[in-house]
């Protein structure tokens, strides 16, 4: 059964454990490859992560004039190839979000790759294992659907994947502000 | 009998990860008293810990961690470790990293027993105190206890619990007469109605409970949130109470007031399993939601609202922390707002209840079992002849040898200071960062005759001793911890101790043996050992382990106390019988006038001070500032101040300030933001010597628990460098 990451950002609380927990993942020699931001730091703690949303057809890869950026059959859009990456930074540029990181030391680019000695085998990559908040997800499509059932927003939308972003992608978020669709107990 | 294992929605069956030559050791994070199951991974080739995995089928945390947990096992192998004993020849350089030596443990050892014999000769078994800590297996605080009581002889032990627990621990034998800090699992939180959480930011301090709290919203359920600050849990809250840092108990009696007045109370319920209601409603008569605006400074609205949820809710859990606790009336907060609970007979079935977010790992079992001044093991009293007489035969000494009670933390520093107290024995703990008033702390420490510090690391307390013998951390040694649910579970092995560590309880029974008190500790060659004779200690005791083996923690996923003998699986609800443990099987409800916060601001210090912890360190940061990644996110301490105070002051974000008290002062950086107060600053207390806000906070303490006031006291700010704004 397929899963995917979902990110449910409303659920933030700027713990930063997917950046500690990206550096376990065994491929990722201890960097991690992900991003959390405050939102409005003088006003409230307000936080969301900004985590490569595995786009279906990506701008890095598009980019890349060595194609050192492969994709998964899973839908993984991978870290640069170390043997193909020239160290150009196209990818870095081409990203709507800015999701690559750049090694300037090795000359190469590392990205997010859904751990993905974990997540081809279905095992959830370490932010979702870890998140305290359930900010991210690990779910398959039907318990993503009964998401999408549960949390109705007044603008008609629930996730932000399409139309908004660069195009559809295989990670989902969920827009904050989804409590406002949710009936109280009482 | 109760479900012992319990798998809830979030469970799910999930395959871990295991690279070549590694192997996974299942065991418990160091930290908190979430006390989030994990794997240490271990090279099998080196035999040592190399990274962590997540454990999925730890049913409280399921695989969930902080970064604090994520990044835990990096202190063991970490270059600052002490991996031999270290011996101080000259006092003068005492409160200083300088002038240590290595030496054998014999060394240590002889000069040790020489020192403490010496004192004692001169000045009464008395002279010498224990001053421990609970971020440590129960058997190690069970030992702690009895190398005071038996091996050293003295009446003076007592333990950073003070700091932390103790007002929780006496709010609950009041209400209750038994002190578990969580009267349901943690496996229930997520499927209540209502949340009404005082005091506890538990997004940074407990965040593993926040995939619960998220859950009781999603279901359409509420959240209600008292707290001086916009934490990032109160940001997201149905109704946030945000009051005045130490006005607590008259937000609780004015919630019990409307709670009444509206007819939420349950009389059925006070009257077969109460006492105390009719006094109490009388003392709330006057808390009208205006009179209790006035001295909270919360909306009346909100204090309505709040009461009005809370009262409606068909179950709910009120849940609270250091935030209520830390105050000159610490129990009065605990048992005011257990009150609701007990009026409204949400307590005593699954889904509602009361709990505490017990702060340090093992902050609940480290509570019970005899390193309180007048406890001894099974939350036995020092005082009651019959319980002295039970853990004598277990100890093998006469009730005639057991010494008095003593005296709580904080006063024994005062005792240092007159010079009834002169030598000491710290371990598990970092008074010279996490107790108040540090100017005074420090110069007691400094004072002292003779210091021996157990740690893994040179502490900034360690750095006032004359020896220091190096332990190990969490993950070499086994032994259980009871977590904040009451949960007794199993911290397993991962490593050999590093260099010439050795475990807390060894190095008490060596000792033991050159004090001449061998024979009382000499049978405790393992960790097993030292479990067994725990075990028995509890046994008949209010926590009772004695039914709680290593091997049925393992098979249930941890076990609930009481848990008596073989057969009984343990206790996740409590009084599900609705029997309380007052002789009478009563709860009391309990009338509490109201009382301010010892220091209320004036004209000379016109703020507020609290202070509390970020998400990335952990109590005094003696482990987590040494953590790269955790340092990274958060280097040093700063004041939050809302931006119209900044403006008064005109003080920018960023910008260095002197903050001071009548006890002290520091220079911090200001971080604006307007999730704050406007009368108030708030300052994190993880940092040591200068930086330290313990330099300026105020040791009034609770008459019950002893607690300090750590999260009220008047400050005032000055800005530091006058040209800059010219």
């Amino acid at each position: 059964m397929k899963k995917r990451l979902y990110l449910e950002l409303e659920n933030c609380i700027g713990c930063r454990s997917c950046l500690a927990a990206c550096t376990q993942c065994g491929g990722h020699e201890q960097r991690n490859r992900n991003y959390v931001y405050d939102v409005n730091p003088l006003v409230n703690r307000q936080t969301m992560p900004l985590m490569c949303l595995h786009c279906v057809n990506p701008a890095c890869a598009r980019s890349c004039p060595a194609q050192a950026i492969q994709i998964h059959e899973t839908g993984a859009v991978l870290s640069a190839l170390v043997e193909k990456c020239i160290g150009c930074q196209n990818c870095t540029i081409a990203c709507p979000y800015g999701i690559p990181k750049f090694d300037t030391e090795q000359n190469l680019m590392y990205k997010c790759d859904l751990c993905i000695d974990r997540s081809k085998d279905g095992i959830p990559p370490m932010c979702a294992s870890v998140c305290p908040s359930n900010t991210l997800q690990w779910l398959t499509d039907e318990e993503i659907e009964a998401k999408q059932k549960h949390f109705t927003l007044d603008n008609g939308k629930w996730v932000t994947s399409m139309p908004y972003l660069e195009g559809d992608t295989n990670v989902k978020v969920n827009l904050p502000g989804i409590l406002q669709g949710v009936t109280k107990l009482f | 009998m109760q479900e012992v294992k319990i798998r809830d929605k979030f469970f799910k069956e999930i395959e871990n990860v295991c690279h070549p030559n590694e192997t996974l050791i299942k065991t418990h994070c160091a930290y908190c008293g979430m006390q989030c199951g994990m794997n240490l991974r271990v090279n099998t080739k080196t035999n040592k810990i190399i990274g962590v995995e997540p454990r999925y089928d730890w049913p409280v945390t399921v695989g969930k961690m902080c970064p604090k947990g994520v990044t835990a096992y990096q202190q063991t192998n970490h270059p600052d470790r002490i991996l031999k004993p270290l011996i101080r020849d000259d006092a003068s350089l005492k409160g200083t990293q300088e002038g240590f030596r290595e030496a054998t443990w014999e060394e240590a050892y002889d000069l040790i027993a020489k020192k403490f014999s010496e004192l004692q000769a001169n000045y009464g078994k008395d002279t010498l105190s224990v001053f421990s800590g609970v971020s440590m297996t129960n058997e190690k605080c069970y030992l702690t206890g009895k190398f005071a009581r038996v091996a050293l002889q003295t009446r003076y032990i007592d333990y950073n619990g003070r700091f932390c627990m103790s007002s929780a621990a006496g709010g609950f034998l009041r209400s209750f007469g038994v002190d578990r800090g969580s009267t349901l699992p943690w496996t229930d939180i997520h499927e209540t109605d209502c949340l009404f959480i005082a005091g506890s930011n538990t997004a940074e301090c407990h965040p593993t409970s926040m995939f619960r709290v998220w859950h009781v919203q999603e279901r359409g359920g509420y959240l209600i949130v008292a707290d001086p600050r916009e934490t990032p849990i109160a940001r997201r809250a149905d109704v946030h109470l945000d009051l005045r840092p130490g006005t607590d108990l008259a937000l609780a009696n004015g919630i019990l007031n409307l709670l009444i007045e509206n007819g939420y109370a349950d009389e059925e319920f006070i009257k077969n399993h109460t006492n105390g209601f009719e006094e109490t409603k009388e003392l709330v008569k006057e808390f009208t939601p205006e009179y209790t605006s006035q001295i909270t400074g919360v909306a009346p609205e909100k204090i309505i609202r709040a009461a009005e949820i809370y009262g409606k809710a068909p179950n709910a859990v009120v849940m609270f922390a250091r935030g209520i606790e830390q105050q000159h009336k610490g129990v009065d907060n605990v048992s005011g707002y257990t009150n609701m609970a007990l009026v409204t007979g949400k307590i005593g079935r699954p889904k509602a209840g009361v709990a505490t977010f017990t702060g340090q790992g093992n902050g609940q079992g480290g509570r019970e079992h005899g390193q309180k001044s007048d406890l001894l093991p099974g939350y036995r009293k020092i005082t009651n002849p019959k319980h002295v007489e039970e853990v004598c035969k277990v100890w093998g000494i006469t009730p005639e040898e057991m010494p008095q009670p003593g005296v709580s933390a904080y006063e024994m520093f005062e005792l240092m200071e007159e010079k009834t107290i002169r030598g000491l024995y710290l371990l598990c703990s970092n008074p010279a960062v996490s107790a108040p008033n540090q100017n005074f702390v420090r110069k007691a420490l400094k004072g002292l005759d003779f210091m021996v510090c157990a740690d893994f690391y040179l502490s900034e307390s360690a750095e006032f001793a004359d020896v220091i013998l190096p332990t190990v951390t969490w993950s070499e040694d086994e032994g259980t911890v009871t977590n904040l649910e009451g949960r007794i579970i199993k911290i397993n092995k991962a490593q050999e101790p590093l260099g010439e560590s050795k475990p807390d309880w060894q190095i008490q029974a060596e000792l033991a043996e050159k004090l001449g008190r061998g024979k009382y500790f000499s049978h405790l060659k393992t960790a097993r050992d030292v479990a067994d004779e725990f075990r028995l200690a509890s046994k008949g005791g209010y926590a009772d382990y004695y039914g709680a083996t290593w091997d049925k923690i393992d098979e249930q996923d941890g076990v609930f106390w009481p848990c008596k003998d073989e057969d009984d699986p343990g206790t996740p609800h409590m009084f599900l019988d609705k029997k309380f443990y007052h002789p009478d099987g009563k709860a009391k409800i309990c009338a509490l006038p109201y009382r301010p916060p010892a220091e209320e601001p004036d004209g000379e210090f016109p703020l507020r001070l609290t202070t509390g912890r970020v998400v990335f360190h952990y109590l005094s940061g003696n482990q987590t500032r040494r953590i790269q990644f955790l340092r990274d996110m958060c280097p040093e301490p700063y004041v939050e101040v809302h931006p119209e105070t900044a403006a008064k002051y005109n003080i920018e974000h960023e910008e260095y300030v002197r903050l001071f008290t009548r006890r002290g002062e520091a220079e911090y950086k200001v971080k604006i933001t307007e999730a704050i107060r406007k009368d108030t600053v708030f300052v994190p207390y993880h940092f040591g010597h200068e930086k330290s806000i313990n330099l300026l906070t105020i040791a009034a303490l609770d008459p019950m628990s002893r607690m300090p006031e750590f999260k009220a006291c008047a400050a005032q700010i000055e800005k530091l460098d006058m040209k800059k704004v010219q």
